[in-house]
């Protein structure tokens, strides 16, 4: 008989929330002694190879938790000395004077980080920790993926490790039980409990980020410049923008966040990222230089309205992504992410050190994560996300025009005239309200709708893209761009289920007739969704071999018919590097 | 379910340089194993997959035994995740350089030292010496019946049934046991590692005492091996001469951003694919 594999506390997710975690735990540990174990569990071969993030963050967590990180070679690519949030027209820049721009958008200080290497620092950094300290033991499981949350009643208990059942139809061997859970995932397994508790009163909402690490021309210098933009290529009416950041060694980050709340069925949002690079103003960074990566991951944007009611519940605790700590309205959550884990771990220490694992004592960390500045900003910038989306003229109309005036004429005689050429009381009702919402006053409670809610299958973009001369080989196709995703799949992988195959056949049928492709074709980041012919019937067919494990497709299905899981054996795409 | 009940599994596994990387070749001609990046012989992991089936249906603890320099033991480790029991790993300066003889020579020394077993599963042969020598060869030191080359084998009152394969077709072999099965590459393939597997490592690395209760470092005064028969002096072959080929791999060139008619005609400019449409 085989023993039970017991731990006292599972970590789903080798993430920066959960590494944050799991280092604070251990300094806690260390002072006051207490004995415990521990396992990391992690889908990807190697800590840090599923992570994709911008990206630009407030280091305060990574200070407080590595007061000597400056001389541990903690891995940046720079720290930020000139930021600018600009409006791109199709032809030409304008940067947004400081004045006009919410503090949150300023990353000056802020550093510039490559969060694959991080992690993977964070991970090194604990191992050696974990060999200083006898009392904790901490078992690491990189290409270990968990496919099932085990309860009890109402009570999580642990987790399963591998999917289905062996031969003999029994469990499989990989039942891993601990007191405490905490989920540090991007919601591929935590929504189990977020369904199962109902703890959503606001569903998430989603956006989805797409990423190419570029080495420049020698000559090519822009360590330290972050750049964030909006306007040219989102002409549709899609909230998102792009962003640029220059780090060492002559490497350029380019990316594009695209909000999956769209009206447009048909985002694509790897070829709108080609289409950024189009723009004159990045061909020129980009000209003489070679693209070493690509990655795709969505971002949780519903903020302080799509927090869960309940952080913990009996067994469990919700960190990070899982919980949606991110910053919509600072374009960050790096930091609150790493907070979130930092705070649980004060938690989790005081339950060992009391044995007490009540329900009751848990109800602790929501109240110190609210008491902390991710509830403080979080509360602040609750409406941000949600001015965008309530008033379609801001990004349909005005957006547009500005965009008009950058390339033809002076953005701020733009700024005037818009209004007068418009409905003037509307377009300053607007403006006060845009500036209202984003500046945190109260208009109450807000409801937000799934994403997919938003899709207008006829939907029609009124004003084309133009995009100018470009070189040829800086842009990628689709196909090409999984190639530099280094995605790498174990014989045999089914990670994406598909419901009923008749909805597909009816959809990919609903979506011919206007002459579109289905949502999950289009917006995928990956070429992984594809229409196979069968009997001359149309269906849905996916090459999963392509997937970059991002999750848009589900996210965007319109029938809900998709749902991506976690895969096993350590498959999936090497983002160590973005 | 099981008709026949196992007691001892071995199997024999080697690390070989990493094929994906570039091997260190010592003036002499051999392979520098220290420079080179390393590996599990691919062709024994359908060995170690026969090995774990076996235990799996009928029984068992399996052994896993390499011979080689003190990095050996990442392969031990590798096997443990994978569900192998406990590893023995012959290292001793005097074995460099041991060609087939001296290596086999060797081997069933260790595997007289360990004990009793039912049966003993190599790979097919080696990447690194393709010679697909040393598992007949430790078959005949032990005075064993084997079979090579097997694809697929059950066990019945005591008895290896095994499927071989042939030039043209199969062959099926009894076999009494104890045996010796060399196990080819049309085998299944092996299983991803298990979390119970990787737990236990973890835990051997933490504790020296531990892992020394699993993994065993042999010597060949251990296994009370001649060493006059081992390393090069016990070895016959001599490499007269190691001559390159050719190198693997170059520079690769992408096309993209045209049409698809131009990017296949590019490629055909690119290539000496004309010459074989003529021909």
């Amino acid at each position: 008989m085989l023993d039970k594999i017991e731990y006292d506390l599972i970590l789903v997710g080798g993430g920066p929330s959960c590494f944050a975690l799991a280092h604070h735990l251990m300094d806690l540990a260390s002072k006051s002694n207490i004995k415990f174990s521990m396992a990391i569990i992690e889908k990807s071969k190697e800590f840090g190879s599923h992570v994709v993030s911008g990206a630009v963050s407030n280091l305060r967590v990574i200070e407080k938790l590595f007061p000597d990180y400056k001389s541990s070679e903690f891995p940046i690519e720079g720290i930020c000395t000139a930021s600018w949030f600009s409006v791109l027209g199709n032809k030409e820049k304008w940067d947004v004077p400081a004045f006009l721009l919410p503090n949150g958008l300023k990353k000056e200080g802020s550093a510039i980080l490559s969060l694959s290497h991080v992690v993977y620092w964070m991970y090194n950094k604990l191992k050696e920790k974990a060999s200083k300290n006898p009392n904790v033991v901490i078992d690491f499981f990189p290409g270990f993926s968990v496919h099932k949350i085990l309860f009890e009643g109402n009570e999580v208990i642990g987790v399963q490790v591998t999917e289905g059942s062996n031969d003999n139809g029994n469990e499989p061997d990989s039942n891993v039980y601990a007191k405490v859970t905490c989920f540090g995932d991007k919601g591929f397994i935590s929504r189990d409990i977020i369904e199962k508790f109902n703890l959503r009163e606001n569903p998430q909402i989603w956006s989805v980020g797409v990423k190419e690490v570029w080495q420049l021309s020698p000559e090519k210098d822009y360590a330290g410049k972050v750049w964030h933009t909006m306007g040219y290529p989102l002409v549709d009416g899609s909230f998102g923008g792009g962003f640029i950041y220059g780090m060492k060694d002559n490497k350029l980050t380019i990316g594009m966040v695209i909000s999956l709340d769209s009206e447009n069925p048909n985002i694509n949002p790897q070829q709108r990222l080609q289409d950024y690079k189009k723009h004159p103003w990045i061909q020129d960074m980009i000209k003489d230089g070679k693209m070493l990566k690509y990655g795709a991951a969505v971002l949780p944007e519903g903020g302080y309205f799509s927090l869960p009611k309940k952080f913990a519940v009996p067994g469990a605790m919700l960190l990070g992504d899982a919980l949606g700590v991110l910053d919509i309205e600072r374009l960050s959550g790096i930091d609150k992410g790493m907070e979130s884990g930092y705070q649980a771990a004060e938690v989790l220490h005081e339950a060992f050190v009391k044995n007490d694992f009540s329900e009751v004592h848990f109800l602790k960390y929501k109240e110190k994560v609210m008491n902390s500045f991710i509830g403080k900003e979080l509360k602040h910038g609750r409406y941000f996300r949600y001015a965008w989306q309530e008033n379609p003229r801001l990004l349909n109309k005005y957006l547009p025009e500005v965009m008009d005036y950058v390339d033809n004429s002076n953005p701020y005689f733009g700024l005037f005239m818009i209004p007068l050429v418009t409905n003037p009381i509307i377009a300053i009702y607007d403006a006060i309200r845009l500036k209202y919402l984003m500046d945190g006053y109260d208009i109450g409670k807000i409801k937000y709708t799934l994403d997919y809610q938003h899709i207008v299958p006829n939907f029609k973009q009124e004003r084309k893209l133009e995009t100018n001369n470009y070189i040829k080989e800086s842009v990628y196709s689709r196909p090409d761009a999984v190639f530099f995703a280094k995605t790498k799949y174990h014989e045999g992988n089914k990670h994406i289920d598909e419901f009923d195959s008749d909805v597909c056949v009816k959809c990919i049928a609903d979506y011919d007739e206007l002459g579109k492709d289905t949502p999950c074709v289009s917006d995928c980041t990956a070429e992984v969704h594809r229409i196979d012919i069968t009997s001359g019937i149309r269906i849905h067919g996916m090459s999963l071999e392509n997937c970059v494990q991002c999750r848009t497709c589900e996210i965007v299905c319109p029938e809900v018919n998709l749902r991506v899981k976690p895969t096993s054996c350590g498959s999936g795409p090497d983002y160590m590097g973005l | 379910m099981t008709q026949s009940s196992l007691k001892d599994i071995f199997v024999l596994i080697k690390q070989v340089p990493d094929q994906s990387a570039k091997a260190g070749i010592n003036p002499d001609g051999t392979i520098d194993r220290a420079k080179a990046k390393r590996m599990l012989n691919p062709f024994d992991r359908y060995a170690l997959q026969a090995a774990l089936h076996t235990k799996k249906h009928y029984g068992g603890k399996v052994t896993a035994i390499t011979m080689g320099p003190p990095a050996a033991l990442e392969i031990i480790l590798e096997a443990l995740e994978h569900g192998v029991d406990c590893g023995y790993i012959l290292s001793d300066k005097r074995l460099a350089a041991s060609d087939t003889l001296a290596t086999a020579y060797a081997l069933h020394k260790v595997i007289k030292y360990i004990g009793h077993f039912d049966l003993i599963f190599c790979g097919l042969q080696t990447t690194d010496g393709d010679t697909a020598q040393v598992g007949p060869q430790i078959a005949e030191r032990l005075s064993l019946p084997q079979t090579t080359y097997c694809e697929d084998f059950r066990i019945e009152e005591n008895k290896v049934i095994a499927k071989r394969v042939v030039e043209g077709g199969y062959e099926w072999v009894k076999m009494e046991i104890p045996a010796l099965i060399t196990v080819a590459n049309s085998y299944h393939h092996l299983e991803y590692k298990s979390f119970r597997g990787a737990r236990m490592v973890q835990h051997l690395l933490r504790n020296e005492e531990e892992k020394n209760k699993y993994i065993k470092t042999i010597t060949l005064d251990t296994i009370g091996a001649e060493p006059a028969k081992c390393g090069l002096r016990g070895s016959p072959t001599i490499v007269a001469r190691t001559d390159k080929v050719s190198e693997i791999g170059g520079s690769c060139k992408i096309h993209q951003g045209a049409s698809q008619e131009q990017l296949v005609s590019e490629i055909i400019q690119s290539t000496n694919i004309k010459e074989f449409l003529k021909l």
